[in-house]
Parts: C-alpha cells; structure tokens; sequence
C-alpha cells in the first residue's frame, strides 16, 4: 500500500515537470536556409509560454552542429551572441529573439535555439532545427589577379630605377 | 650704404614643399617605399583572390582586409617620412643652413608635412586597382575607396603630426621613430587582448580611443557590414581628434625648433 503510494507521487511529480516542461515552447520562422560561405543571416526565434504561471529567469543559447561528422564547427565563430537572458514571461506571452549568424564553413549544418533556466535543473526546451545548407567559396578569378599583382610592382620598379639613373 | 633685409618670401612653405617633395621622389627614398608598398598590397590581393582555404570569407571581408593594410601601411609610410623630416636634418648637419634661411620655422614645418603626406597620397593612389579588383561586381569600390581616403587621411595627418612634433624636438632619427613606433604599440596594445576582455565598457573604451582601432573599425563597419558613413560616426572621433592635436604640437614644437635636440 506504502508502495502504491509512493508510486503515485512519483507519476504525479513526473506529470507535474513534464507539464512544466510543456508549458515553453519555442518555435522558429524557417525551416531551412540557403547561404554561401561568409554570407550573413537573420532567423527569428518565437518563445511562447503556453503554461498558467509566469517564467522568469530563462536563457535562450544558439546552438551550432555540422551533419558531416567530418567538419568542425566552433559555435562562437557563427555568432558571437549566443546567450540571451530573457525577460519574464507572463502566461500566454510570446517573445520574438533575433539571431544573426555568420555561415563559416561549407557543407550541411542544423542551428537549433535552447531555452532553460539560468538557474536549478529546470528543464531545456529546444526549437525544431534550422537546416543550413552552405555553399562553397568561389575564389576570385585567380588567373586575372596576377597581371596586376605582378605589373603594379613592376611598374613602380621601373620607376625606382628610372629615376635613380636620372638622378647620377 | 644699403641695407638689404632679407624677409621670407611670400608661401614660403609651397617652396620648402616642392624642395622637399623632389627631394622624396625624384631621390628615390619615396618610390622605394611605395614599392614595397605595392608588393604587401600583390601579396595581400593575390592570396585573397586565390587561396580558399584561408579565412577571408567573403568579397567584402576581402577587400576590408586589403584596405585596412593599405590604410595602415599607408598612414605608417608617413610617420617614416615625417620622424625624419627634422631630426633627419639634425643627424645630418643640415638643419643649421635650414634655420639660416629666410623661412619661418613654421613654413619650414609645414612644408615637410606636406611632403610626408604625400606618401599616404601615393599609397592610395597605388591601393585603388588592388580595391578595384577585390570590389568589383558587388558594386563596393566606390564606397570603400571612400571610406578608405577618408580614415586613411585622418590616420596620416595624425602620423605626420606625431613624426613632425617628436623629430623637432628628438636629437636623431632613431629616437624619434622609436619613440613613435613605440606610442602607436601603447595604442594598440589594447585591442589585442583577448575577446572577452575586450567586451564591456573598459575594452570598448581601449578601441574607441586608439585612433587606429577605432578607424579601421569604423572602416569595418561600412565595407563589411555597408552601414552608411555616417551610421557609427562617432568611431571617427578619436581619429579626428588625434589628427588635430597632433598636428597643433607640431605647429607648436615648430616655434621652438632649435639645432639641437630637445630645445637646445
């Protein structure tokens, strides 16, 4: 009987922290985004509160991973505003956040944005990913480079040399 | 008996100027520098241009890159030019004739400026074709060879000011380019720190008032990320500001200017 209570407690606290654990959601305005290597974006993150109590004290944290286990990805170079603590938010309140990140390396990539408390185990609400498909870095024209690079010093050279024989 | 008084000619500084501009470029100490000059800009353009691997991510980022040297290297050709101006003759004996003719000492200083400046002038003018090739098609040219002249040119009178005041009162040109190497590396020492200790009011502060960091900043921001000139302004203070000071040294220390270093 000790037992079944127990037990009971148990599902009503884990029904208790799931509810809570409901009662943040996070939402973005895309699903997906086409970008080229060093080209910047904007995404906006909608925080709602759909519980009956205020939450306060909440952190929202950009999150970068790369698909390609092969390519490494360093979050801070994306953005170098990845925490924002946020206001309270009063039931039924939403909050638009917006992020702007830097696509740093090429390839397929997800940007998903956490929301926890700053403080206490409180659980994490995460967005659905942002899927970020970045393009490679076309090099300049790398063969119309070289007669300037080449023919401006050159040029001055000739000069140089020019005006120091003038001058014997 | 007549009794010819020997009084300055009237703009005096344009002729010590022209004297001191042939003496730059046609003796070759000025062309020589712009040449070293362009081969750091081919470099700078070529790896940019070429190399994908290295971090320059984007055109703008490129060209930013490029006109931030050109600006820098630039302004610091002037410093080499005007911490010798006077000092340069003081180390080699010629100050003393210099002093003798019939030029106000304040012409005298004006007109070596004038001719250290000129080496920002030329730099710019060899750094546009680079600009042009980096900027071309995402229609940027016009914009950073702006913004460029612009903080470039408060970058050099600032430097011309600085090279003038400590070769008028420094013995040698050793000591005056030290000493003047030496404050810009105080200046920057700063906005070298890491990231995190450069956030808040304190590292915001280190920038904002080295006129360099604050310069190539404000520089930034309008190459890379195309705010309009007038949008981060206040980053311009500090340049200006030095600018101005340092060339009312100059013109002060100008009346004081004696055979000697240090007053004397």
């Amino acid at each position: 009987m000790k037992r079944s209570g127990l037990m009971l407690v148990a599902v009503i606290l884990a029904a208790w922290f799931a509810a809570s654990a409901q009662a943040l959601t996070v939402g973005l305005d895309r699903s997906s985004v086409e970008t080229n290597i060093g080209h910047r974006f904007t995404f906006v993150s909608t925080i709602a509160n759909t519980g009956s109590t205020t939450e306060s004290g909440l952190v929202a944290h950009l999150n970068v991973l790369s698909d390609d286990p092969g390519v490494y990805v360093d979050p801070e170079d994306w953005s170098s505003n990845r925490t924002r603590y946020l206001p309270a938010l009063a039931p039924h309140q939403t909050l638009r956040v917006t992020w702007t990140v830097q696509a740093v390396n090429s390839g397929q990539f997800a940007v998903y944005v956490a929301v926890l408390p700053r403080h206490g185990p409180g659980p994490i609400t995460t967005s659905p990913p942002l899927r970020v498909a970045v393009a490679e870095r076309r090099t300049l024209n790398s063969g119309g480079v070289l007669p300037l690079v080449l023919g401006i010093p050159a040029l001055i050279g000739v000069a140089a040399v020019g005006t120091r024989r003038r001058g014997r | 008996m007549t009794t010819i008084a020997l009084s300055p000619p009237r703009r005096a500084w344009l002729i010590v100027a022209g004297q001191e501009l042939r003496d730059l470029w046609l003796g070759g100490r000025g062309l020589a520098l712009t040449l070293a000059f362009s081969l750091l800009l081919s470099v700078m353009t070529y790896l940019t241009a070429t190399n994908s691997v290295l971090n320059f991510l984007e055109q703008r980022e490129s060209v930013n890159l490029t006109l931030q040297v050109a600006v820098a290297v630039g302004a610091l050709l002037v410093l080499l030019g005007a911490a010798d101006a006077l000092s340069g003759e003081r180390e080699r004996g010629t100050l003393e004739s210099l002093l003798l003719a019939p030029v106000h000492r304040l012409e005298l200083v004006v007109g070596k400026g004038i001719a250290a400046l000129s080496l920002w002038l030329v730099a710019f003018a060899v750094s546009i074709p680079y600009i042009w090739f980096l900027g071309r098609g995402v229609g940027l040219v016009g914009t950073a060879l702006g913004a460029g002249f612009l903080v470039g040119s408060l970058l050099a009178l600032f430097l011309a000011g600085l090279g003038l005041l400590l070769s008028s009162v420094a013995g040698s040109n050793r000591v005056s380019l030290s000493v003047a190497l030496f404050l810009l590396f105080a200046f920057f020492a700063p906005t070298q720190l890491p990231s995190g200790a450069q956030q808040g009011w304190a590292g915001d502060l280190f920038i904002r008032i080295d006129p360099f960091s604050s310069g190539l900043h404000w520089l930034g921001k309008v190459v890379v990320d195309a705010h309009s000139f007038s949008q981060d302004a206040s980053w311009l203070a500090s340049p200006v500001v030095a600018a101005g000071l340092a060339l009312l040294g100059a013109l002060g220390a100008a009346r004081f200017l004696a055979l000697r270093g240090g007053g004397q």
